[in-house]
């Protein structure tokens, strides 16, 4: 490779990008992520989820004239079941009404439209899933930071606290606290935060530990610079490929977190469409065993999205040649 | 001895910090919440003086330090309290519990080490080819998979259905007992049984570890492969199958087993909810109940009874990493 030359063989352990790198750097991190079809496929899927959640979701309840908590007394059958997809509402006779409304994702329970309840529901996912990651990064790249800055008994506090962390039985202790707090979209994202800063804080210490006997932190302390000024002004800068790599990781497992903080009644307080508490709604009362569907969608909306996710930040990481993964 | 003794002084100093947030959270954010425990016992038409009573009794009233001094005083001789609502001692409930629980895990730590590893070798062997491709495609929704979701599902397609004569919405011409549909039988009362009831739910709980573990797998083996060592030993004559046994296997399995010890306290997140689908009586149903219930001394009791377990478990991973690996017993700087 004609830019090869620029590399360092230094930095291969750290796990954060050559800061050599500079020109070149940009043109080969375009190159890989053009070169990796999957990753493309998944930020394309990303950014349609976030359009659909965003203004899709009004245009198609529109469209369809369906509200996403409107219940539907025609939309299930005369025993009460949920209709399948593509149905046509039920007649006072019984039988499909092809000029009633039209469910092309059948209905749900208490007979409301399950496409407009998915499309609503992607929002209470992606804002809890993407601010309680966005809360967790600025905790642990803080406590990440001063561990691996300071060393000696912080350090020391810090790793051990991580460790501690890692292992713990956090969707236990999650529920709890969920409970304790009560139900909502702010609380949920407290709590997943609380139970998810130790992946960012981990790496950032690791980096920063490497970072920390570079010249160039010698340089900036000689020249009379404050600890709080090298770790903003000249560390920071050196964390964005690894913190946006991992961060696109632990928006993949914090939304599946919300999924089962809601799916336990947890999450986003219903009537608020949201995937986990769908599936809920479709296994707790066994409505799956005679119409699977209730629980399929909402679940392969979420496995969908959850892998995007994942391949973004694993086509991501190849691209910035972060070494290392998640745990 | 250095090494072990280190290694029990941080196992302790993680127990103590476990038990304190199971206790901070639960007696002292519930009560600064509003559902403070003594009115919980005492009821909602209680008056204060006799919330304040309950409160002495339980001894709520007392400073926080002072309470929770209590508190690991009674763990230290076995005692978790007493369930509001049960009646009866908290290990009652809990140590059946705990039986369940570690059974699942147990099923599933064998069918997930049984699945991953072949198939994290295989991939890494013929690194980009198509078996790799599908192998970690596979992985990568396996990990994506929610266990809540994918609990119910196997339980309809592999339980449900045969049971009542289909498969796939295909008649089989009668129903066909493949797995239960729920339900725990004893490991005591019958062992065949035990394991029959736990086929399934091991396998939902499994599913999404198998993903991370070929992974993990795959990487580890990877990077060894390309080591001098593995060269050397394969022009000294030595098989494939002999290095990756002999050589490789003996630097991956450290790793693996640090790893298994981490999970233990994931594992117990998803338990929770294979046992809700699958009916079984463990530590996370019980867990469930009683925080639906604010039984506050049962959900203290299991998260701190899990947190014992989790850093046991690291505790061990860890003594068997040192057993097999001599570097990690000599002391670092």
């Amino acid at each position: 490779m004609s830019f090869s030359g620029s590399q360092t063989a230094g930095v291969a352990d750290s796990v954060m990008i050559d800061p050599t790198l500079s020109v070149s750097f940009r043109a080969r991190f375009v190159r890989r992520v053009l070169a990796d079809k999957a990753t493309i496929v998944a930020a394309v899927f990303l950014v349609i989820l976030l359009l659909l959640a965003t203004i899709g979701a009004p245009i198609v309840a529109a469209l369809t004239g369906h509200g996403s908590n409107q219940q539907f007394f025609n939309g299930l059958t005369v025993n009460g079941v949920p209709l399948p997809p593509f149905s046509h509402e039920i007649a006072n006779n019984g039988q499909p009404n092809p000029h009633g409304a039209f469910f092309i994702l059948g209905t749900d329970r208490l007979g409301r439209d399950m496409l407009v309840r998915l499309l609503y529901g992607a929002r209470a996912t992606l804002a809890v899933g993407l601010g309680a990651t966005a809360v967790a990064l600025v905790i642990g790249l803080v406590l990440g930071m001063v561990a691996g800055y300071f060393g000696g008994v912080l350090d020391a506090v810090i790793s051990r606290g991580i460790e501690t962390a890692m292992a713990f039985p956090s969707m236990l202790f999650a529920i709890g606290l969920a409970a304790v707090l009560g139900a909502g979209l702010v609380n949920s994202i407290i709590v997943i935060a609380l139970f998810s800063w130790y992946y960012p804080a981990r790496i950032v210490r690791m980096a920063v530990r490497s970072l920390r006997g570079e010249q160039f932190v010698e340089a900036a302390r000689s020249i009379g610079l404050g600890h709080i000024t090298i770790m903003r002004r000249h560390l920071l800068p050196q964390l964005t490929a690894p913190l946006i790599v991992y961060a696109t990781g632990v928006v993949a497992l914090n939304i599946l977190f919300e999924a089962g903080l809601s799916y336990l009644g947890l999450g986003v307080r219903p009537p608020t469409p949201d995937w986990g508490q769908m599936i809920a709604d479709g296994v707790t009362s066994d409505l799956y065993r005679q119409q699977l569907w209730v629980a399929l969608t909402p679940g392969l909306a979420l496995v969908f999205t959850t892998v995007a996710f994942n391949q973004l930040g694993d086509g991501l990481r190849d691209a910035f040649a972060v070494r290392g993964s998640i745990r | 001895m250095k090494f072990v003794a280190r290694r029990l002084l941080i196992a302790v100093g993680q127990v103590l910090l476990v038990t304190l947030l199971a206790y901070v959270l639960f007696y002292v954010i519930s009560d600064v919440t509003g559902a403070s425990p003594a009115q919980r016992v005492a009821g909602h038409a209680a008056t204060p003086a006799q919330v304040a009573r309950v409160a002495h009794l339980l001894g709520t009233d007392k400073p926080i330090y002072t309470q929770y001094l209590d508190f690991l005083d009674h763990i230290v001789h076995g005692n978790f309290g007493y369930s509001f609502l049960q009646r009866q001692p908290v290990t009652q409930i809990i140590l059946p519990a705990a039986g369940v629980s570690l059974s699942l895990i147990l099923v599933a730590v064998v069918i997930w080490l049984t699945l991953a590893i072949p198939i994290g070798l295989i991939s890494a062997l013929r690194p980009r080819s198509f078996t790799d491709r599908s192998l970690m495609t596979g992985a990568q929704i396996a990990i994506a998979t929610p266990v809540f979701w994918l609990a119910p599902i196997l339980s309809y397609l592999l339980a449900f259905e045969p049971n009542q004569g289909r498969f796939l919405g295909i008649s089989l011409g009668g129903s066909v007992n493949v797995f239960p549909i729920e339900g725990w039988i004893s490991l005591t009362s019958n062992p065949w049984q035990w394991l029959h009831h736990l086929m399934l739910p091991g396998l939902a709980l499994a599913l999404g570890f198998t993903g991370f573990y070929a992974r993990f797998v795959r990487a580890l083996v990877l990077e060894q492969l390309d080591e001098d060592y593995v060269r050397t030993a394969r022009a000294k004559g030595a098989g494939r199958r002999r290095v990756l046994r002999s050589h490789v296997g003996r630097v991956v399995a450290p790793s693996i087993i640090t790893l298994l010890g981490l999970d233990l306290g994931a594992a117990v997140g998803s338990v929770l909810f294979v046992e809700l689908v699958f009916g079984l009586p463990g530590l996370g149903f019980v867990a469930v109940n009683s925080i639906q219930n604010l039984d506050y001394p049962v959900t203290v009791g299991v998260v701190t009874f899990t947190g014992l377990l989790t850093v046991g478990a690291m505790t061990l991973s860890d003594f068997a990493v040192a057993l097999l690996d001599p570097r990690v017993r000599r002391p670092t700087g």
